[in-house]
């Protein structure tokens, strides 16, 4: 069976399962727009610049730091391999067009990255999948009876570890209750993801090790755990307004300032209602 | 869950993942590449010898010390023969900086008398050996053709690259790569 599907997918058809996820999860983020204030056409096209911005940032990163291989062939720049890729330059230029987007738009940082979780726990089991299909992110050797074939040994499957977090952390945000507190759903999302990596690095066969022996993975996943639980620590609940009805003080959210094109609205109403005032005079 | 709670819960989390990380830290090296042979990054390339169209034979523990670069091909796939004039281009810019381009002819699944006159079409000077049994097609886990692994001077695998036309660039980065690479 596992054969049969690293057959299947092997790379570089393992890109299939990241764009199938990448696609669900963007569906789902839709679906949750509403609940976080978000026009969902607004959002995916919030998306649509950062991927845009994360594939070509990502090449010109990566030309950038092999400049003199690039000047000896131009050509290379659009080349369909995907191995010349920096995927930190990637995350760079997908979040600052991803910032400057919603800015523009007058969309909020929180609520949209809260939106987008659906969008990056699919992503996650997508990438699972990927590594499963590949070998990457391969476990150390273990004789325990569910160590899969691989590399010349039985190795812990952390991959499908991976895959299980993966799903499991996505289930907790999907039926999780609606939070009032902006950026909530984002830094749940990236504590439970970063304390899946400290437990899941721990089998890895493929670490980094550093500082006698600790595994440079596990470190940084701890160190993100702690910021996003400070993190949400740290978090405030949307602004509200008391408002008073029947002799009682119910809380309201504020409004939020409408953004310029919302405001032109009425003017345009009544500029058509004055033109078919004229039409019916003529 | 109350914040106190919460926060309690957060500082045990913390403490648990810190205590993991002690626990698993690994003094003899948690990875397992470098030791053992398989077709990935960061193992030992897996070893083989084969035989060139006029008969010598080549193996690779042989090349151990230059950086080796094992292209598998076939003369009927097309990405194959795209690529072949760029890796030729390079191994002539590159080789008396100690690059040992290796291809390795698929002949099992390839028609071996079209494997010469595919060699002089393309001026090929780069040694070519043939997979007449497919043993690096299974050692080397052969999913897509053409697949290039990208070998240090001390035999670990430094890239594979599944797939193909390998651009310019590519070839260029990679190689210069495991031409830098410790010889031990």
């Amino acid at each position: 069976m596992l054969t049969l599907f690293r057959n299947i997918f092997a790379a570089p058809r393992d890109l299939i399962l990241v764009l199938a996820a990448a696609w669900l999860g963007l569906t789902l983020s839709e679906k949750r727009a509403d609940r976080h204030g978000l026009n969902p056409n607004e959002l995916n096209n919030l998306l649509f610049a950062a991927l845009l911005a994360y594939i070509v940032g990502g090449r010109l990163f990566y030309a950038a730091e092999h400049l003199n291989a690039f000047i000896k062939s131009p050509f290379s720049l659009v080349s369909i391999n995907i191995t010349l890729f920096d995927i930190w330059g990637a995350l760079v230029a997908a979040f600052i067009t991803g910032f400057v987007y919603s800015q523009r738009r007058r969309m909020s940082l929180l609520p949209s990255l809260d939106a987008l979780t659906p969008f990056f726990a699919t992503l996650a089991v997508g990438i699972g999948f990927s590594h499963l299909a590949t070998g990457a992110a391969f476990g150390q050797e273990t004789t325990l009876p569910w160590g899969i074939n691989l590399w010349s040994a039985t190795r812990h499957p952390t991959q499908i570890y991976e895959i299980i977090a993966s799903l499991l952390t996505l289930g907790l945000l999907w039926f999780r209750k609606a939070d009032s507190k902006p950026g909530s759903d984002f830094l749940f999302f990236v504590a439970l993801t970063s304390a899946s990596q400290v437990l899941i690095s721990g089998f890895r066969g493929d670490s980094t090790l550093i500082l006698g022996g600790l595994r440079a993975e596990q470190i940084a996943a701890w160190v993100i755990l702690l910021v996003s639980l400070i993190g949400i620590e740290f978090l405030k609940p949307k602004e509200v307004e008391p408002v008073m009805a029947g002799g009682r003080v119910y809380p309201v959210e504020k409004p939020r300032a409408k953004p310029e094109a919302r405001k032109s609205a009425p003017r345009k109403a009544v500029m058509r209602k004055e033109t078919k005032k004229k039409t019916r005079r003529s | 869950m109350q914040p106190i709670q919460r926060r309690i819960l957060s500082v045990l989390i913390l403490l648990a993942g810190l205590a993991w990380i002690f626990l698993r830290a690994d003094k003899i090296g948690a990875s397992t590449a470098g030791r053992i042979p398989a077709p990935q990054k960061g193992f030992l390339a897996p070893e083989f010898t084969l035989a060139a169209p006029k008969g010598e034979k080549i193996t690779l523990s042989e090349l151990k010390g230059q950086a080796v670069l094992i292209n598998i091909w076939a003369t009927w796939c097309g990405p194959c023969r795209e690529e072949m004039p760029t890796i030729e281009k390079i191994y002539e810019e590159y080789k008396d900086q100690g690059l040992v381009v290796l291809g390795v002819n698929s002949t099992f699944q390839d028609n071996q008398v079209g494997i010469v006159p595919f060699l002089e079409e393309y001026n090929i000077t780069f040694p070519v050996v043939l997979d007449e049994t497919g043993e690096v097609a299974r050692k080397y886990d052969l999913r897509s053709l053409p697949s290039s692994f990208f070998v240090n001077r001390d035999g670990t695998i430094n890239e594979v690259v599944i797939g193909g036309p390998m651009s310019e660039a590519l070839l260029r980065t990679r190689i210069e790569e495991i031409l830098n690479s410790p010889s031990n």
